[in-house]
């Protein structure tokens, strides 16, 4: 039993760190209608622009560090939205061509983190851990941290969306678009600060991975990316508390089923929710109209 | 035979075994519009079965894997193709019934994710992560082929495949089913109004790229003799996509130029070059980078491709026409400064 509330313990931390990730990807699917294929190689991007400021240049406090690193990611989000896919996605009406230009992008973003960095694991400079006993659960302060973030942003989220006019414009976009243009939203300014708010998350969610797991390279984003669609499907395309259930949930059956069978195949399990979502509730638990 | 002819013989396989490739994945996506995020995993599935029933019974080999039926050249490829069509039914049930566009390219993106997985980790299936290698060689032992005569000689056998397959490929789309593809493609909602089953026609369009993407895969397992994970990592797919992009939807010889352009000379050709000294890897780093800023290059200036799609057109239509190509239309002129908002279609009444 005690194996059990310790990979529960594991389970919430890879929640905290899926539904970050997976909220950041579904903002802006909401708002741009096209999946974001290089969201994995933000969150890589992210995390070595973490590192940059915490290891190799500054030395700043891994926290510090993580701020500067997302923020600097959320202002590349937005330069690449403005020059790279806003164009594409205003010229050509099929997302076909928008979603090919993600994933080529995807390639070259991996491929440059790879030219600077090669495909040497890296580590962050950290203080040591103190294992810390709540409970039944057996955590690392870090971890503790990280379930905090990630509380502190669901909660910021959460906010935002409901009171202020910024979440309000967003979710009206997210509704229709062009009723949110006609109704004098600036849907090019909501866009813009969607990407920075995506990307951010990225950067957020890519460092915090590389912290929990305890080291970083260049594909760790893009192979936690199936995870966060998993989360995202599960929880429903597009909505924002589908994701944070769907992180939640997908989060749990991979730590817990870690205890059980081979944690080799954690990937596995979450594919195996992600077929049972498809066959019996293929819009998600919180499906919305228009969006599957 | 020098060096370089075998280089040459190697550049001229990939060329032919790419075409073969891209002329599956264009029935999908070309044809029919299904956006096969996973066409990697299908190549792969191809590759392995074809490895597998070449070579003989695993026991004594130190590989581990299914089949071992040691059967002869035709055979394995055959089965190969069918294996991959047979994860293609798989695919087909579980999504394309029930999703459409994006969310699909998603779903089947995971599945060549976990595809990988399983066959990186599942030793007993195709022996791991360090992937099959002694696979024969196809008439090697009956020619008296050496390893150096082998290479032009199967470069030449996969040019007759191609040819072949690009014959019936040209039938096919020129075919009453090609031309129901392309409807389904262009409006599948107004396709299922005239009568045609929209599902019926994507499994088949499926099955018939899965085909190609299988026989692909096993001519590539069978001129290496070896195939293991880092040959088909998800991004892969990207490169098949780039090849008909490039080249030109919707049109098998555009396919040809887009396997010479993409495939020959950018991807393999780079790989022969040296290294730089202290930076291993780095050319091959930088030339992924060049292959995704050219795709966006061309999507941008020449989105119909080198050799764009021709037009078809009915010998009783009163319409005439004044745009060149197809793909005039898949340009839209904004109307204003937003962003277009492209539709997520919902399930059709047939799908």
């Amino acid at each position: 039993m005690t194996l059990f509330w310790l990979s529960v313990g594991f389970g919430f931390v890879t929640a905290s760190v899926l539904a970050i990730s997976a909220v950041g990807l579904s903002l802006q699917f909401g708002i741009t209608n096209y999946i974001n294929f290089a969201y994995g190689d933000f969150m890589a991007l992210g995390a070595y622009f973490t590192y940059i400021l915490n290891a190799e240049y500054l030395h700043l406090n891994i926290w510090v560090a993580v701020l500067g690193g997302s923020l600097m990611m959320g202002i590349l989000a937005v330069l690449l939205n403005q020059f790279l896919l806003s164009p594409f996605a205003r010229r050509f009406s099929k997302t076909f061509y928008v979603m090919i230009v993600t994933f080529g992008l995807s390639l070259i973003i991996l491929n440059t983190i790879y030219s600077f960095w090669g495909p040497n694991v890296r580590t962050y400079v950290m203080p040591l851990e103190h294992v810390v006993h709540i409970g039944p659960f057996l955590l690392t302060r870090d971890q503790i941290i990280v379930m905090f973030v990630a509380v502190a942003l669901m909660i910021g989220i959460h906010l935002m969306l409901k009171t202020s006019r910024l979440g309000k414009s967003m979710r009206a976009m997210s509704d229709n678009t062009t009723l949110a243009m006609t109704s004098g939203i600036d849907t090019r300014r909501i866009t813009t600060i969607t990407w920075f708010l995506s990307g951010t998350m990225a950067g957020i969610a890519g460092s915090v991975l590389g912290i929990t797991e305890g080291n970083l390279t260049p594909a760790a984003g893009e192979l936690f990316l199936f995870v966060i669609f998993a989360a995202v499907i599960v929880g429903g395309v597009g909505s924002i508390y589908g994701a944070m259930a769907g992180a939640l949930l997908i989060g749990l059956a991979t730590e817990i089923s870690a205890a059980f069978i081979n944690p080799a195949w954690k990937l596995d399990v979450a594919f195996v929710i992600l077929i049972f979502a498809l066959l019996f509730r293929p819009s998600g638990l919180f499906a919305r109209p228009g969006k599957g | 035979m020098s060096a370089m002819w075998y280089y040459v013989f190697t550049l001229v396989f990939f060329l032919f075994d790419y075409f073969i490739l891209a002329m599956g994945l264009n029935i999908q996506y070309g044809e029919t519009g299904i956006l096969n995020f996973a066409y990697i995993g299908f190549v792969a599935v191809g590759a392995y079965v074809t490895g597998a029933t070449s070579l003989p019974n695993a026991a004594g080999t130190g590989q581990q894997y299914i089949l071992g039926w040691g059967l002869p050249f035709p055979l394995n490829l055959l089965l190969g193709g069918l294996a991959a069509c047979l994860l293609a039914v798989f695919v087909a049930l579980i999504a394309l019934r029930r999703l459409r566009t994006d969310y699909l390219a998603v779903v089947l993106i995971s599945v060549s994710l976990v595809l990988y997985d399983v066959i990186n980790n599942y030793v007993p299936l195709f022996n791991g992560a360090d992937g099959l290698y002694n696979v024969p060689e196809p008439f090697a032992s009956v020619l008296k082929l050496t390893t150096n005569s082998f290479v032009p000689f199967f470069a030449a056998l996969t040019g007759v495949v191609a040819l072949l397959m690009w014959w019936v490929m040209s039938r096919i789309t020129k075919s009453p089913l090609g031309r129901t593809l392309r409807a389904i493609r262009d409006d599948d909602g107004v396709a299922a109004t005239l009568g045609k089953g929209v599902f019926r026609y994507q499994l088949t369009s499926m099955l018939i790229g899965s085909f190609y993407a299988g026989v692909g895969g096993g001519l590539i397992i069978q001129f290496g003799g070896s195939f293991n994970p880092t040959a088909w990592l998800p991004a892969e797919t990207f490169v098949v996509f780039a090849v008909i992009l490039v080249g030109g939807v919707g049109n098998n010889v555009g396919l040809l130029v887009g396997a010479l352009l993409v495939e020959t000379l950018l991807i393999h050709l780079p790989a022969f070059l040296p290294d730089i000294p202290g930076h291993p890897g780095l050319i091959e780093y930088i030339d992924t980078i060049v292959v995704g800023v050219l795709l966006m290059v061309m999507l941008w200036f020449r989105p119909q491709g080198v050799v764009p799609e021709r037009v078809r057109r009915s010998p009783f239509s009163l319409a005439t026409r004044s745009s060149k190509t197809l793909d005039d239309r898949a340009i839209i002129v904004p109307t204003n400064d937003g962003e277009s908002t492209p539709v997520i279609q919902q399930e059709t009444a047939n799908g």
